[in-house]
């Protein structure tokens, strides 16, 4: 048992968590004001390549950041515009935007790259690694949070500022609100697309710097389809975190956990195919136990299977 | 008349997003540096320039119709299941290795194999149901993991116990199926196959389950006003089980038919990378749900992609410019055009669109 568990497993499941958790949050802003936001992963993918492109013409890890949150900010915008303006069906478009982003990102790498698969440059230069000076020196603990790329510790400030925001303040509130009941919303004067539009630009941030810690934390490249799902695993972590910001945690936590943890198994001679089936089947489980009352309710309201 | 009218004016908004769809796809186009109208004229070439072309497109459009039925069944009841992907796999990986491993004349086998596709992905995802029904696991969240699941198993079954080590390649494949167990070709020499005919039939058979019969009825009507349903007597949980084993069984078809009719073997990953699934739930979606509309979607869909590779072979653009001309048009397709907003804006705004 040694050889699974030992701290550095802990330290890179905080890693692995952590784009799962910033889109997962996203996703949590969204299906609070009624968007089902299907598109994370498209929405990470697309930050995960700009942020590269920031990265090549500006040779700023920051810059390229903000390159990326602009760029998916646009995406969003007009994932909203669809879906609250135009009224597509929110599913929809979010897998029409999933194609979109695979189609763009691997199209612009071959006329903006030219090159098939993947982009990798020697010279450039991907997010710093922190070592907090206090919390580096303490034994276990510094073990764990140190050598993490600053997204990493902003994922998890992120999501207790969401959790202040949402039930700590006033407009946290409004804006449950304006997700739970619309029209009781809009009698009091909450302007409900305000928020749903806020929801989504959030949303965009967060999965730029989900796909930007994708491209730029670890390995400093772009290939073709990198979010490989983790969006889809985000979408869950919201639905399995009742899309609360500390639930979300949890869920995202369990997942890099298991994903740490199945990468770790392979050590000892499963089959990879297995040791990567590990999170999923895992989420299953849990689902069993943490069931998601909200849907019962709506379920039982509906008669119907809530979705 | 009011119908013919009425018929035209809901052509108004796809025909809009296909426009949208290709103005987009012309600005990608100058982007890479190509002509707009040699790349359409060679993107059209490739989805329907000659008969070969064309069979092509048929055949990949194939196994998007079946997938889309799939869907669309569900959906029709008010179930999303978005687990084509490993239901496909499932049903692939079985018909491939009961045509390996099952005797008997070619036929025969052929027919076995494809019932044991539809079976496999038909258990795989009524699993999915079960949860739901049984254990109200959120069956959007099961459909979505029970795809890595599957791809996954499905992975390791062909890369370890039942992996082609006949050839020198290390590719994870099962064996090379009989000529025997194959799905017959449609026309000589040209890539479309028997399941073609299928997948049409499937269609006719959904067509009229939806719109005809008693169980098609309280379907449609659990699916549009489920408290109306249960009130009016459907018993949802027979419903959705049988459901969710048919709508996984067009889906473990569509594996089937493409491992008898065009790989006549499973290789890992082959279906998900032509992300069939996603393509087929897209088109079912695009239609609502209805089975001719989903039909024909799912056949535009797969022209738009054999274009693409046209495009690919003879200009300097790349092949992804058909997913992007795709995407666009999806994500356009549904929208409410303005005239509609406008009418709306004078009722009733109903905030936020859920689904």
């Amino acid at each position: 048992m040694d050889q699974l568990f030992d701290l550095a497993l802990f330290n890179s499941a905080l890693r692995i968590l952590t784009p799962i958790l910033l889109a997962a949050l996203g996703g949590a802003l969204c299906a609070r004001v009624g968007l089902f936001n299907v598109g994370l992963e498209g929405l990470m993918l697309i930050g995960a390549f700009t942020a590269i492109v920031g990265n090549h013409y500006f040779e700023n890890t920051f810059l390229a950041i903000l390159f990326a949150i602009v760029c998916v900010c646009a995406f969003s915008l007009l994932f909203a515009f669809l879906s609250i303006h135009l009224q597509a069906n929110v599913i929809v478009v979010g897998i029409a935007m999933n194609f979109l982003a695979l189609g763009l990102t691997t199209f612009s790498l071959r006329t903006i790259f030219h090159v098939k698969g993947a982009y990798y440059d020697k010279e450039m230069v991907g997010l710093p690694k922190w070592n907090i000076p206090l919390i580096k020196d303490i034994p276990v603990v510094g073990d764990i949070f140190s050598g993490h790329s600053p997204l990493v510790y902003l994922s998890i400030v992120l999501a207790g500022l969401l959790w202040y925001y949402f039930y700590r303040t006033v407009n946290g509130f409004r804006f449950l609100a304006a997700g739970s009941n619309p029209l009781a919303a809009r009698t009091i004067g909450i302007h409900v697309r305000r928020y749903q539009y806020g929801a989504m630009i959030a949303c965009g941030v967060l999965c730029a710097l989900a796909g930007a810690q994708l491209s730029l934390g670890q390995v400093t490249m772009f290939t073709e389809g990198m979010t490989s799902g983790r969006g889809f695993i985000a979408l869950v972590a919201t639905m399995l975190g009742q899309s609360g910001p500390l639930g979300v945690l949890g869920a995202s936590a369990l997942f890099g956990f298991m994903d740490a943890f199945s990468i770790r198994l392979q050590g000892v001679s499963w089959p990879s195919h297995f040791t990567q089936m590990v999170p999923y089947v895992v989420t299953i489980i849990a689902m069993f136990f943490f069931r998601d009352k909200g849907f019962i309710k709506d379920a039982q309201n509906a008669g119907s299977s809530s979705r | 008349m009011n119908k013919i009218g009425a018929w035209l004016l809901s052509l108004r908004g796809p025909l809009v997003a296909i426009i949208i769809g290709l103005l987009a796809g012309s600005i990608a186009i100058l982007v890479a540096g190509g002509s707009i109208a040699e790349t359409y004229t060679e993107m059209w070439k490739g989805a329907f320039g000659s008969f070969y072309f064309f069979t092509s497109t048929l055949s990949r459009a194939t196994p998007l119709i079946l997938v889309a039925m799939g869907s669309a069944v569900a959906f029709r009841s008010g179930f999303f299941n978005l687990g084509a992907e490993g239901q496909m796999a499932f049903g692939g990986l079985s018909a491939a290795l009961i045509g390996l491993h099952v005797p008997g004349p070619g036929w025969f086998v052929c027919i076995v194999a494809m019932l044991g596709g539809i079976v496999a992905g038909g258990l795989w995802s009524a699993m999915a149901g079960y949860f739901d029904v049984r254990f109200r696991v959120n069956l959007l969240i099961t459909t979505m993991l029970l795809n890595y699941i599957a791809s996954l198993f499905a992975g390791y079954l062909v890369t370890y116990p039942f992996k082609d080590k006949t050839g020198a390649g290390a590719m994870a494949q099962t064996q090379m199926l009989e000529h025997a167990v194959w799905l017959p070709k449609l026309f000589k020499g040209m890539t479309v196959h028997a399941g073609f005919i299928i997948a049409i039939a499937a269609v006719v058979i959904l067509y009229v389950y939806l719109a005809r019969s008693v169980k098609g009825y309280e379907a449609r009507m659990l699916g549009g006003n489920p408290l109306f349903a249960v009130y009016g007597g459907v018993r949802r949980t027979s419903l959705m089980l049988t459901t969710m084993f048919a709508s996984g069984g067009l889906a473990g078809l569509a594996g089937a038919a493409e491992v008898l009719g065009s790989q006549y073997r499973y290789i890992d990953g082959s279906f998900a990378s032509a992300d069939y699934a996603w393509t087929g739930i897209m088109a079912a979606l695009l239609a609502n749900g209805n089975p001719i509309g989903s039909a024909v979607g799912a056949f535009f869909l797969a022209a738009l992609q054999t274009g693409g590779m046209g495009v690919e072979l003879n200009t300097d653009v790349p092949l992804e410019i058909g997913s992007v001309i795709q995407a666009v048009l999806i994500l356009f397709i549904t929208v409410k055009f303005s005239w509609r907003f406008m009418r709306r804006k004078k009722g009733a705004i109903v905030d936020g669109s859920a689904v």
